[in-house]
Parts: C-alpha cells; sequence; structure tokens
C-alpha cells in the first residue's frame, strides 16, 4: 500500500521549466530513479554533502548513540534525498512564503501584564533552589 | 440517526461480545428534538443534549455516567487516552449544571457536553505531556484558549488523548506512552497524530473532541476512525497552549459525530486571540446559523454549487476501494444538483516534500525549548550541555529526533537556500493554485488518505511510506486552507469494512460557506 502511494509521488509532470537548473545532470532520470532504489547512495540529486550525523546531532543538543546513528543515517538520507527533488524545479521569480496568510501585523499592544499563576511556574523546574533556577556548570567548548 | 455512517447492509450487526465499539446509544436516542430544529441539528448530539437537558428528559449526571461507563468499558481495548479525569470531579461538574437548570439559571451552550482534548494542548489542572517522555508528569501553569473557551462554554473535560509525540506522524504509534487502536478493527491504526481524539468520537467515548493539524493530522484520523473531522483556516482559532511543531502550519481542529457538532465546535474555539499573533481579527460568523431547515429545500438542494474534484489524488497510488468510494460520493453530489468537474493541480506532488522541509525545519526550532531545565524531565549530568544532550536524548522518540536532525540540516549554514527557502516559494506556488482553483469552483474535493486504515506496525519502519500517505491533506495546510472530512462509504478489512472520509476544501475563512453547510448536511442524510 505504501509502495502505491510512493507511485503519486512520481508523478510530478515537469511542465516547468527545468532549462535553468544548474547542478545536476539528469534531474528527471535522476528522480524517477532515486525513489525506487531505496539504497543510501553517496550521490545526491544536488551537489550539497550528504548530512554528517554526529555533527547534527551536536548541533541539535542531542546525544546519539551509535545503533542510533547506524538505524538513523539510511533513513534520514533517504529522506533528504528526496527533499532534494525541489532542486529540480523552476522557482525564479517565485516570492517565498513566511506562511499562508496575508492579514499583515495582529500584534498587540506591548503593555506588560501580571501572569498569575506563578507558583505552577515554579514548581515545574526540576531544580529549583530559591530564588535560582539550577543547572550544571558550563564548559566552554573549544 | 445518531452516526453518521452506517456500514454496508449485507453486513451483519456487531455482535456484542468482543466488540468494543458499542452503538448502542439507548440514553440519548431516546430524546427527541424540538420541532423546528433544523435538519443538521437532527444529527447534532451537541444541540438533541442541550434540548434533553433543558427539557428535563435527561439529566447531565446520568448522561455523564453513560458516557464514562462507555469510556471504561471500551478504553482497556482501543486505549485513547493518555489521561482520564477524575470522575468524581467530572460528576461533580454535571451536578454543578444540573443544579443551574433546576434553579431555572443560564447554562452555556455547551453545558454538560463531554470534550476529550489532545495531550498538545495544554490544560492546567491536568498533566499535558505531548505525547512524549520529556514532558511526563508536566503540568502547565495555563489552560490553552481553545480549553479555556470550551470550559467557559460549560463543557466538560474528559481527559487527554493519545497521539504522535509532538504531532509527528501518521499513525499514533510514535507516542511514547502507548499505540492507540482503531475502533474499527483493533488490529489497524485509528491514524495520526490525533488517532486518541478521533477514535474516542469514533468510540463514544466522549461527545466531541480537539485535536491538531499541521499536515493532516485531524484529516486522515477521521478518515480512519469514521468521524467528521475540521480543519479550519490557518488563524482561525488560536494556536496559544497548543505545543508547537511547525508554528507556520499548526492549526487546532475538532472531531464530531456530524458536521454540525465540528461546526457548534468549531465556532466556541474561534476568533482573534491577543496572545496568539498569528491569530484573525476577522469576525466569526455564527456557523451553526448556516444550517438550513430541511423543508425549505428543494429535490435538488445543491443546484449550481460547483465542485471541482482534484484529478492528481484519483490517479495511480490510491486504492481502488477507496477511489470508488470517492466517485461514488461525487456522483451523488451530482444527483443533489452541484456541477462536478475535475480540476488539476500540476504543483500537487510538490507539496509533500515541500512540507516535509518545512515542518521538521521549524519543528528544530521549536523543540528547541525543551532541554530539561525549566520543565519536564531533566537527565543528570555534570556540565550544561550534556544536560541539554541526555535529556533530549532520553526524552525524545527516534521518529521525533530523525526530524529534529533533518531540521537541523535544512536550515544549516549553506543549505537554507536550498531546501527552506525553495520549500517556501513552493508554498506560494500551492497557494496561487489553490486559489485559482478555488475562483473556479465553490469547493475542491478529494479522499483525504490513499488507503482507508492499514495495520500496525506496517509502516514504521520506512518513513517515506509513512509520509507518502500524507499527500492528500498536506497541501491543504500550506496553502492555510479550511477542509473538512466526512464519511462517505467503506472498504473491505476488518470485521464490518473500514471507513474512507470525504475531504472537502474551501477557501480561507470559509468554513461553513451556507452552500457548503447545505452540502454537507444533505450529503451525511442522504448516504
Amino acid at each position: 500500500m505504501g509502495s502505491r502511494a510512493l507511485l503519486m509521488l512520481t508523478n510530478f509532470n515537469f511542465k516547468t521549466t527545468v532549462s535553468s537548473f544548474g547542478s545536476a545532470s539528469n534531474p528527471f532520470f535522476l528522480i524517477k530513479n532515486n525513489l525506487r532504489t531505496r539504497n543510501f547512495s553517496t550521490k545526491t540529486r544536488s551537489s550539497l554533502q550528504p548530512p554528517d550525523l554526529p555533527g547534527l546531532a551536536e548541533t541539535a543538543r542531542i546525544s546519539l548513540a551509535p545503533n542510533e546513528v547506524e538505524e538513523f543515517a539510511p533513513k534520514i538520507g533517504q529522506v533528504i534525498d528526496w527533499f532534494g527533488q525541489l532542486q529540480a524545479v523552476d522557482l525564479d521569480n517565485v516570492e517565498p512564503a513566511i506562511r499562508a496568510d496575508t492579514e499583515g501585523d495582529n500584534l498587540r499592544e506591548d503593555a506588560p501584564q501580571t501572569f498569575e499563576n506563578k507558583e505552577a511556574l515554579i514548581a515545574s523546574v526540576p531544580s529549583y533552589e530559591e530564588p535560582y533556577i539550577k543547572v550544571p556548570k558550563v564548559l566552554n567548548k573549544e | 440517526m445518531l452516526s453518521t455512517i452506517q456500514p454496508p447492509r449485507y453486513l451483519s450487526r456487531f455482535p456484542l461480545r468482543g466488540r468494543t465499539k458499542s452503538r448502542s446509544f439507548h440514553i440519548l436516542s431516546s430524546a427527541q428534538p424540538v420541532t423546528k430544529t433544523c435538519f443538521a441539528a437532527d444529527q447534532s448530539q451537541i444541540l438533541s443534549i442541550r434540548d434533553s437537558l433543558l427539557n428535563r428528559h435527561l439529566s447531565a449526571v446520568e448522561l455523564t455516567h453513560s458516557y464514562l461507563d462507555r469510556l471504561k468499558q471500551t478504553e482497556p481495548h482501543i486505549n485513547c487516552f493518555l489521561h482520564v479525569s477524575d470522575p468524581d470531579k467530572v460528576l461533580k461538574q454535571a451536578q454543578d449544571i444540573d443544579d443551574k437548570i433546576k434553579r431555572n439559571e443560564e447554562v452555556g451552550p455547551l453545558a454538560g457536553v463531554l470534550v476529550a482534548i489532545k495531550d498538545n494542548i495544554c490544560t492546567a489542572d491536568m498533566p499535558s505531556t505531548g505525547g512524549s517522555y520529556i514532558l511526563e508528569g508536566y503540568r502547565p501553569p495555563f489552560d490553552a484558549t481553545a480549553v479555556k473557551r470550551l470550559k467557559d462554554l460549560g463543557a466538560i473535560v474528559v481527559g487527554k488523548t493519545n497521539l504522535d509525540e509532538f504531532g509527528m506522524g501518521s499513525t499514533t504509534e510514535a507516542s511514547a506512552f502507548k499505540v492507540t487502536a482503531n475502533p474499527w478493527d483493533l488490529s489497524r491504526v485509528p491514524g495520526g497524530s490525533s488517532g486518541g481524539s478521533a477514535a474516542s468520537v469514533s468510540a463514544r467515548q466522549c461527545v466531541v473532541s480537539l485535536g491538531s493539524d499541521t499536515g493532516g493530522s485531524v484529516r486522515q484520523p477521521a478518515s480512519f476512525c469514521g468521524v467528521v473531522g475540521l480543519k479550519p483556516t490557518y488563524g482561525r482559532v488560536s494556536r496559544f497552549g497548543l505545543m508547537a511543531y511547525a508554528s507556520s502550519l499548526d492549526v487546532i481542529g475538532c472531531f464530531g459525530s456530524s458536521v454540525a457538532d465540528t461546526g457548534i465546535l468549531l465556532h466556541a474555539i474561534s476568533g482573534h486571540d491577543s496572545l496568539d499573533a498569528t491569530s484573525s481579527k476577522r469576525e466569526v460568523p455564527d456557523f451553526t446559523s448556516q444550517f438550513t431547515y430541511a423543508s425549505s429545500l428543494k429535490s435538488r438542494p445543491l443546484e449550481g454549487l460547483r465542485v471541482g474534484l482534484i484529478r492528481e489524488t484519483v490517479d495511480a497510488g490510491v486504492d481502488s476501494g477507496v477511489k470508488s468510494a470517492i466517485e461514488g460520493a461525487a456522483a451523488h453530489l451530482e444527483q443533489l444538483g452541484c456541477v462536478l468537474k475535475e480540476v488539476s493541480l500540476p504543483s500537487f506532488s510538490l507539496g509533500l516534500p515541500a512540507y516535509y522541509i518545512l515542518a521538521s525545519s521549524e519543528s528544530s526550532s521549536n523543540l528547541s525549548r525543551y532541554d530539561g531545565v525549566r520543565y519536564g524531565n531533566q537527565a543528570s549530568s555534570d556540565e550544561l550541555n550534556g544536560l541539554y544532550e541526555e535529556s533530549r536524548a532520553k526524552g525524545f522518540g527516534s521518529e521525533v529526533k530523525m526530524r529534529i536532525l533533518m531540521g537541523t540540516y535544512a536550515l544549516s549554514a549553506g543549505y537554507y537556500d536550498a531546501y527552506y527557502k525553495r520549500a517556501q516559494q513552493v508554498r506560494t506556488i500551492i497557494r496561487k493554485s489553490f486559489k485559482a482553483a478555488l475562483d473556479e469552483n465553490d469547493i475542491l474535493i478529494s479522499p483525504a488518505a490513499p488507503s482507508a486504515a492499514y495495520k500496525i506496525g506496517e509502516k514504521k519502519n520506512d518513513p517515506l511510506a509513512m509520509y507518502a500517505g500524507d499527500i492528500m491533506t498536506v497541501n491543504v495546510n500550506l496553502a492555510g486552507l479550511p477542509a473538512l472530512v466526512l464519511p462517505c462509504g467503506f472498504v473491505e478489512g476488518g470485521a464490518v469494512g473500514l471507513p474512507v472520509g470525504l475531504q472537502i476544501i474551501g477557501a480561507a475563512f470559509d468554513e461553513f460557506a451556507k452552500h457548503k453547510c447545505l452540502l454537507n448536511g444533505f450529503f451525511e442524510r442522504n448516504l
């Protein structure tokens, strides 16, 4: 069932021009093929480096066990390859949309308001030593 | 008629033994609606509850007992709830409502209505975990605006429902705590990420429920569980108190057993909120006043309504059973007077990778607040970075970790233009194409998912296969449009068949346009 749904992903007709496309040599072919071959290949659609999982984990402040790196790397690689199909679309002169609506400013007045339930806020803190939220020492990474 | 769908006539009725999904709704079925209520209201549990309470046919306490009993009976089999309210507290609220009615005092329009809330929506007096270990036991110091509005109108919150962790998933299997089963077939998923909310309405454990929809998380479970699911326009409902997953896409949505109920619920929670800068200042129409009387409708009540069936959603890749259910629904619409045509949206399939880029990227940013310092589970470490890394490693599940890592990659220096910016440009293209299609048509229709509910465990190890199932729903989030899913048929599977939902997409802020209401109400009636 999933593989049939995947067929839909290949249905995109390249009505948009691909002439302005730069790096990869054979975009259409690559996209169709890539979705069927499930092997993680180092040849990505674009010229970008494949994800460096340990580096990303450090940036995201999540420690990954070695078996997790092994498990996630192919899956993440596969998904990022799949993301690469956007490289093939002609997006010249298209404005990026931050979000769907264009209602403009809906900011409220910049006036402070007191939050009443402070005890509940403090009660949620795992390590609290009045009046400090306690954390271990900060080491500078060189 | 208590439910909007009936299983095919040739199948036998549910045997009670071993059947956890009880449709025996004796107490409510004896409630007589007041004459002259609109036809859609005949289907509305909320209105019939109100009617019964005010006419003293039923007390809130009796009603609450009936729901709580059913919850207790069905819950061990379907596991919808992460937290169930203390029954004594719930009954006390019901008693208060009965006392007020006895004293002829005003009660809110949702008085006595039992509501379940998805666990990524904050409730001050109950744990709100977002389905994650990192927030196990967390009690927010405030109610979400949507919850506050429901409570102010007299609704009774019966508990917090299960979900995929932080809304990331399409099956509810990614919850840290339990897997919810589909009431139609306990070996199958209820859909996700609002699986618990959909299943609890489907199993009549509560009257209505709230969920959240970022890429289809209300609509797909509604389709899988055979209930009505509504995704409002982005900005219609305040997101204050909804744990953020992808801020430009998230909305709070409604589940009910009828279109009328979702409309009433939506009206209760909609409207501008100064605590949410993305909430719209537009006036909220009274959706319920747009339902019309059965007597005033002609034989072809939807005459002239222009309906566009999105061609790309009935192409290859969609189950044949789903396709025929949708085609049947489309034919029925034509009988009711609609002008049906096929609409093509060539950029349709781009929406899926664009959605996952945007959602992963925004989630990597939004979930950085879970650091184990100010709330949630804290791991021990002798230095700060270690504290962050360990708390998050232990607290987050695999799907969440993968999406954070993908998002971190897509936003990294040098890659932003290639991924995130391009996805935002694709969003513009999709918005424009939907707008053009909705200029030519009053509504667009499609299936809500390429298949009916699949087996638990089937898609667990294949992320792309799972993502592929969202193809029908993500474009609507990218465009910020409202959409309603309502049951329109069955496919083979399970003991009595599996439900299939029809997705109806409208123009922005046009959730229940008059003609759409007619459409929905009539459609339900005649299925």
